[in-house]
């Protein structure tokens, strides 16, 4: 389970699917809880959750695109949750996007991210030299101090970007939650795990109707 | 667990040595993913290598080597982009080596080029080392123990259930009660595409989603291409299907002309029945990998405890013709250590080594040791007076500790922590087994 924003939708839409969810809203700062049914949940970051997924440590795992796609983790994508939709954008200070000046005189543009790997791939695609600084926290400060020329960030509404005078330049992907399995969990629970992408998948359908 | 405790006493007197020592805690140090293994260890590895040996060898799969380093050329020519993570050196004349990633594609090489006189069918098995650079962020190592057979020059699901039933049996050998084996087939997959009119620009993303395991991305690329019912919705889901024949029985229903493609899976199936494998095989058609490297079977193992799948394989009846001879071909290869981990986990606690850890077995006493020895018991011989003799017999775990008493020779058997006075060790000893 991820904390953090897709923490609610994710409690509630395994709800909807029918699993007892009753111990995730107790309120408690416990990472780990059992309902009665022996359903194990762990509590996480979401940038870790294909972590425990990928060893194993959990069969199963909800995660948004982003981390996905940043980390690749060696695991099966089984269904798109549709919740906290959002997308990976590349976005610099309002006004003139600097971007093309900056790579045809200085040759290398320089990005401030918390996906490195993301950033990097999109502007290798893209044939443009970049330079990534990475940091854990407020990516839109980059631009605003002269740390970066540019960020790459996941925006939902803009209004981070707006309130910052930072302009998106760039779509490189939607994200919305995602459910992930274990490659061997897969397997040896087939039935558990199939029983669960249908009603998730019931659920999710009946929301977007 | 007793074996993780038992591998401690070895680290302890490591770190003691080191933490007086900087210079050998530096040579302690090893290269990213690269590991020793200790006496305990290497002893289950080796147990489990020699039943999976043992497994293929009743089939008549007979070992071969293969060389570590290969001209990487050679390599690059069964599987392009195969060499990304492989380890690089150069030879006397600047031409590129490398450490043989896997051992699936050297073993098609030896074959291709020294069974061309063979009448065939060839049933070849392997043991060794392969490596990878470790990937950063992740456990993986850099050198990995595998097992494997291959099966060349004989097509057919008659030939895949051969290797099939190799695999679990040797499974089963090594002491994993309770694998399951996924089966699943390229031919199968392409033949629904085929016969759908899937254009190949789709079908190219497909594939991508499908290697990337990625079933959300396989819907949205499966949606580009229009087709009726039943058949879009067998699309959209395909990598999803899984079961047993009755997978197949829908596959060929919707899509005729995957029909041959599913008889011959279903026959596969059949076979494996016949065989007592019906419960331990599932048809999960979402195990799919690299297309043009496999051409029909694709199987993979499972054991709980085990992260990813202990045992890997398949048909690629194409790979044998880059290195100039044409032969169907299926096989499958092990992951020793993931297998030994995967039937350790939970494991009870160790037994003592049954042998004993003689005082001046070095010495003095070289007739009674070399008589308990000519007995089966292992003897580990000390120089006389030597007082490290239960500390050695504790971080061994040796049963038995001997000193020369007056009367004979005085034993400790650390079973139950008892000592006696024997004459006649040899006997004695046996006795207790």
């Amino acid at each position: 389970m991820p904390l953090g924003a897709l923490y609610p939708d994710a409690i509630e839409l395994l709800e909807r699917a029918g699993v007892d969810v009753s111990p995730l809203r107790d309120g408690s700062r416990k990472l780990i809880f059992t309902a009665p049914d022996g359903t194990v949940f762990i509590t996480t970051r979401p940038s870790d959750v294909p972590t425990y997924v990928e060893a194993g440590s959990a069969d199963i795992g909800i995660v948004g695109r982003d981390v996905i796609n940043e980390r690749h983790p060696d695991v099966y994508e089984l269904l798109d949750l549709e919740f906290g939709a959002c997308r990976m954008a590349y976005a610099t200070a309002d006004g003139v996007d600097p971007t093309s000046e900056i790579i045809a005189r200085l040759g290398v543009l320089r990005v401030a991210t918390k996906y490195p790997a993301v950033a990097e791939a999109h502007f290798l695609a893209t044939g443009r030299q970049v330079e990534l600084v990475k940091v854990n926290g407020s990516v839109e400060l980059g631009p605003l101090v002269g740390l970066a020329d540019g960020i790459v960030d996941l925006v939902a509404t803009g209004r981070t970007l707006r309130e910052n005078g930072l302009v998106e330049r760039e779509h490189i992907f939607d994200s919305s939650a995602r459910l992930i399995a274990n490659r061997v969990s897969h397997k040896l629970r087939a039935e558990e795990i199939d029983a669960l992408t249908a009603r998730l998948a019931q659920a999710v359908a009946a929301e977007s109707r | 667990m007793n074996v993780l405790m038992s591998d401690c006493v070895h680290s302890v007197h490591t770190l003691n040595v080191s933490q007086t020592d900087p210079q050998i805690s530096a040579v302690g140090a090893l290269p990213n993913g690269a590991r020793d293994v200790l006496p305990i260890e290497a002893a289950e590895l080796r147990a489990v290598e020699d039943a999976l040996r043992a497994a293929f060898s009743r089939y008549g799969y007979r070992e071969v080597r293969t060389p570590v380093i290969e001209f990487a050329h050679h390599l690059e020519r069964a599987e392009s982009g195969g060499l990304d993570r492989a380890y690089r050196l150069f030879d006397e004349s600047g031409r590129v080596l490398v450490l043989r990633p896997d051992m699936t594609i050297p073993v098609s090489r030896l074959i291709a080029t020294r069974f061309v006189d063979h009448p065939g069918p060839i049933r070849v098995a392997y043991t060794g080392p392969s490596f990878r650079v470790p990937q950063p962020g992740k456990p993986v190592a850099s050198e990995v123990r595998n097992a494997g057979a291959e099966l060349v020059g004989a097509d057919g699901p008659e030939a895949d259930a051969e290797i099939v039933l190799v695999l679990w049996e040797a499974l089963r050998d090594a002491g994993l009660s309770q694998a399951r084996i996924g089966l699943s087939d390229v031919s199968v997959t392409a033949a629904v595409l085929e016969g759908l009119g899937v254009p190949d620009q789709i079908r190219e993303r497909l594939s991508r989603a499908a290697e990337a395991r990625d079933f959300v991305a396989w819907r949205t690329e499966a949606a580009q291409f229009v087709c009726p019912e039943p058949q879009a919705e067998l699309l959209a889901g395909l990598p999803a299907m899984r079961g047993h024949t009755d997978v197949l029985a829908r596959i060929a229903e919707v899509v005729p002309f995957a029909r041959e493609a599913c008889a011959r899976m279903t026959r596969l199936l059949e076979l494996l029945a016949q065989e007592g494998l019906h419960d331990a095989v599932l048809v999960d058609l979402g195990i799919l990998r690299d297309w043009k490297y496999y051409s029909g079977l694709v199987i993979e193992a499972y054991a709980s405890g085990a992260a990813l799948p202990v045992a890997q394989g398949g048909r690629y009846d194409g790979l044998a013709s880059r290195f100039g001879t044409s032969r169907p071909a299926v096989g499958f290869s092990i992951e020793v250590e993931s297998l030994h981990r995967a039937i350790t986990d939970g494991a009870r606690a160790r037994d003592l080594e049954f042998g004993i850890v003689l005082v001046g077995g070095l010495d003095e006493q070289l007739t009674l040791s070399a008589r308990i020895r000519a007995a089966g018991i292992v003897v580990i011989g000390l120089a006389a007076g030597d007082s490290r003799g239960e500390a050695l017999a504790e971080a061994e775990g040796w049963r038995f500790v001997g000193v020369q008493d007056a009367g004979g020779l005085r034993i400790l058997d650390r079973a139950d922590g008892t000592s006696f006075v024997s004459a006649r060790p040899e006997e004695d000893l046996s006795s207790r087994r």
